[in-house]
């Protein structure tokens, strides 16, 4: 009896995993297959046509480009900024940084369409940006801005003892044991938190949809009022929404095919320094 | 030379906290935002808003009850489908896997946790509408767009979450209980059931906790798939019926046309705001709760 | 006052061994850890192993109750008997095995939950007495691991409020509430002050009354005054060997390994 019980729980476990297991392979081979068969070079590097049905996708690479760089140059300093309060500037305050890492997890689940919104309202309205593609960085950049801060937190605070006592025993000040200690040590932590930040980014499609995109009629901006962009999420999001036509399904798979070569190629670079984190800050 | 010293202790540090008040009035700042751009429908409705049945907003009746069903029906669809495999997948990778395996399949997991919203409801659109169609025949839903499809494309969107979170609670057991019971011979199913996951369990529920917060504020995928039909109050609240037919969310209709289009008319703009601060609170309340498990369970801070 | 049994006495009683282990070897990927290891493990005697850090006690004395199974990254090869029949083979239930074979480790490790929670943990899953037998079984194992007049009127506090030395007491109770044959004791007061070391030798002594007892120590002196036979194990080409067995009083005695003679002479008398 007790035996078969625990036999079932490894098997009813086991279908659980299996099932998983397959689902993920079942939506990448779908879509790999899928895509495949539209992609080529041609695909990459040509202009949308057809009223955005057809031809290629070279601006909406290039516009979600443009948004994950803005992204990246603003939720860099912020976020270590962030992190540097946590694991620094808060060390003698438990209970501050209780409630700055719950305010973190919380910051992580704001619906995206919330910051959408919300940036329709400060940059669109308020600002008279219109659609602007500085606006759909800066969201994004806000988006992403928790993962990136825990991601460098984790990595700050499973530093070495020792080499924190031994730059302020040669008499190094904090602002100076940060700078020439902390973070050259943890730069991997926020390379990778910006490289899982960024694939999120790149594919989000909520924060730039009011207040940064558009599905045609934009080439690369020239300024930052009424200059949207044109982006692969938005583009993919926008066709998706009228697919009957088969022709227009194929070029739907390409682009999903390119959006997600791009989105795992950050995640991918990013996954085993992530990894490796994890596992040294559990086992210490 | 010292100067030089102290004015950069200052700006490290008056920076950080500078932009991290940045970061924290940002976020904070749209609650506050969303509140006060809705305060007309609040004056004009009060609770009518939130228990009214009937969105129409030519004619100014705003209720949101029927997007406040779609979501709660979708995200319980969501949670009932991906808890038990998220969890049950946890336990076949932390107690019965060996470590390479684990592994593995962590990085399958990761990776499909990275895919983008759209391209799951491109999926949505073009694979499981006939599906549900099928599977729900006997409810003859008029089209693949349904509330079940919805639910069902979230429940694939939050598993990972689900999964790592569980899988990380589970694995944070001190193995010398675990060593302990099976030396008293316990299985390992029981070990699995009265050590690991009793120990486990403010940890394996933040892991649902933040899966629901998830589901409850995905936009793009359930946008594609739900058919965005308002004013679908079902007759009877715990049937299959209202899940075989299409449906609102409060983030479907936030992500629609009728943002766009309400600027200008204060009240319809209220109303709209009024969906974005609902959507806010549930979910901040939600992810709270998650999150101070998660600290209870002894990962964090 | 308990001591250990005469030379004298050891020879007139050969008993049946209960547990033997037959040329038990162990390796992990290409690298041996225990090579061909022998032993006896007789009724109502204390087995000592003995051997500096690294030699493989824990590895050896966890193969016995197949806890060996849990790292899958160790390979086991070898014969181990008990009661004259295989215990390694796949149709043997070693969750079974293991209420009749029971351990104790060097960190006392309660569970959550109160004191008869704690005893009764193991058996409340493996064992079948009724609810209504369950007090009766706390009071024997408590009281078989001299711990029922310190906590019998405190039964339902948490258990984690015993200091350590009871808490080892603790899981000796819970692992004597399955009623084992054989005990396993991986130096099981490494981790206590003097006191709470002396009672649990003592209780070692009165244990074997009922149970074979296999004790791995590092210390000299807890062997001399516990074990009636002793295994001394090191390393020896590269794995953990057997380098002598025999009565405790032989081997200190008249050592005959230049091994064991060194390891004698390095501890304190």
């Amino acid at each position: 009896m007790r035996r078969g019980i625990d036999r079932a729980f490894a098997a009813a476990t086991g279908i659980c995993a299996a099932a998983v297991c397959a689902l993920l392979l079942g939506i990448a081979g779908s879509i790999v297959w899928r895509g495949l068969s539209v992609l080529d070079w041609r695909f990459v590097s040509r202009l949308a046509a057809g009223a955005g049905a057809s031809g290629g996708v070279l601006y909406e690479i290039l516009g979600t480009l443009i948004l994950v760089a803005t992204a990246l140059l603003v939720s860099a300093p912020l976020a270590t900024g962030v992190a540097l309060v946590q694991a620094v500037y808060l060390e003698t305050r438990p209970r501050a940084r209780r409630w700055l890492f719950v305010a973190l997890y919380a910051a992580n689940s704001v619906p995206s369409v919330l910051l959408g919104i919300a940036g329709l309202i400060v940059f669109s309205r308020w600002l008279g940006w219109g659609k602007s593609w500085l606006a759909g960085g800066i969201l994004l950049g806000l988006m992403i801005l928790p993962t990136v801060s825990v991601a460098l937190i984790e990595r700050l605070r499973s530093l070495p003892r020792r080499y924190l006592e031994a730059a302020s025993g040669l008499g190094l000040t904090r602002s100076q044991v940060i700078w020439s200690v902390l973070l050259p040590q943890s730069l991997g932590g926020l390379v990778s938190g910006l490289l899982l930040g960024l694939a999120r980014a790149s594919g989000e499609t909520a924060p730039i949809l009011f207040a940064a995109a558009v599905f045609s009629g934009a080439g690369l901006p020239a300024g930052i009022r009424d200059s949207p962009v044109v982006a692969l999420p938005y583009h993919i999001f926008v066709l998706a929404q009228d697919s009957l036509d088969p022709t227009v399904q194929d070029h739907l798979w390409g682009a999903a095919a390119v959006l997600l070569a791009l989105v795992f190629a950050l995640s991918l670079l990013a996954l085993p320094v992530r990894l490796r984190i994890h596992e040294e800050a559990k086992s210490a | 030379m010292r100067e030089g010293r102290h004015r950069r202790l200052e700006l490290t540090r008056v920076a950080s906290l500078g932009f991290t008040a940045f970061a924290a009035l940002a976020f904070l700042g749209m609650l506050v935002l969303f509140t006060v751009e809705s305060l007309p429908v609040w004056r004009q409705a009060g609770l009518g808003y939130l228990f009214g049945k009937r969105w129409f907003f030519r004619v100014h009746e705003f209720g949101i009850l029927p997007m406040v069903y779609g979501t709660l029906a979708v995200s319980a669809v969501a949670l009932l489908v991906a808890a038990p495999l998220g969890v049950g997948t946890a336990f076949f990778t932390v107690e019965v896997l060996p470590r390479r395996a684990r592994l593995a399949v962590k990085t399958a997991v990761e990776l499909l946790a990275g895919i983008p919203s759209v391209i799951y409801g491109l999926l949505g659109v073009l694979l499981l509408r006939d599906f549900v169609v099928r599977l729900l025949a006997h409810w003859d839903p008029l089209s693949g767009d349904t509330l079940m499809t919805g639910g069902l494309l979230l429940a694939v969107m939050i598993l990972p979450t689900v999964m790592t979170l569980a899988d990380d609670a589970l694995s944070g057991v001190s193995a010398a209980q675990r060593t302990a019971a099976r030396a008293l011979g316990l299985t390992r199913a029981e070990t699995a059931l009265r050590v690991a996951a009793r120990q486990a369990f403010p940890g394996l529920a933040s892991a649902v906790l933040l899966g629901l917060g998830r589901a409850l504020g995905e936009t793009i995928a359930v946008f594609l798939v739900i058919g965005r039909q308002d004013n679908q109050w079902p007759k009877r609240l715990l049937s299959m019926e209202p899940l075989a037919s299409a449906g609102q969310t409060l983030t479907t209709k936030l992500g629609g046309s009728e943002t766009f289009i309400s600027y200008g008319d204060p009240l319809h703009w209220g109303a709209v705001m009024g969906l974005a601060l609902v959507l806010f609170a549930v979910v901040g309340v939600v992810s709270v709760a998650g999150a101070r498990l998660a600290l209870r369970e002894g990962g964090g801070a | 006052m308990l001591d250990r049994l005469s030379p004298e006495a050891l020879e007139t009683e050969p008993a049946a061994a209960v547990l033997e282990a037959r040329g038990l070897s162990v390796a992990t990927g290409r690298r041996p850890l225990l090579r061909s290891i022998d032993l006896r493990i007789e009724p109502r005697r204390v087995l000592g192993i003995l051997g500096p850090s690294g030699a493989g006690k824990t590895t050896l004395l966890r193969c016995l109750n197949r806890l060996v199974d849990l790292t899958p990254q160790l390979a086991v090869s070898g014969e181990i008997l008990l009661h004259g029949r295989s215990i390694r083979g796949r149709e043997v239930d070693a969750d079974a095995l293991r209420t009749r074979v029971g351990m104790l480790f060097q960190q006392p490790v309660v569970f959550p939950g109160s004191i008869a929670d704690n005893v009764l943990f193991g058996v409340r899953h493996t064992g079948r007495p009724p609810r209504r037998e369950w007090p009766e079984r706390i009071e024997r194992a408590l009281g078989e691991a001299a711990l029922w007049e310190e906590v019998r009127h405190r039964l339902r506090e948490p258990a984690a409020s015993l200091s350590a030395g009871q808490q080892q007491r603790l899981c000796l109770a819970r692992t004597l509430a399955g009623e084992p044959e054989i005990l396993l004791l991986d130096e099981p007061t490494s981790a206590l002050d003097a006191g709470s070391t002396a009672a649990i030798e003592e209780l070692i002594l009165r244990l074997r009354e009922r149970h074979a007892i296999v004790l791995v120590t590092h210390g000299l002196r807890q062997a001399r005054r516990v074990a009636d036979s002793i295994v001394y194990l090191a390393v020896r080409d590269g794995a953990g060997e057997v380098i002598e067995s025999g009565l405790c009083q032989d081997l200190f005695s008249r050592p005959r390994s230049p091994e064991l003679a060194r390891y004698l002479s390095r501890e304190p008398a």
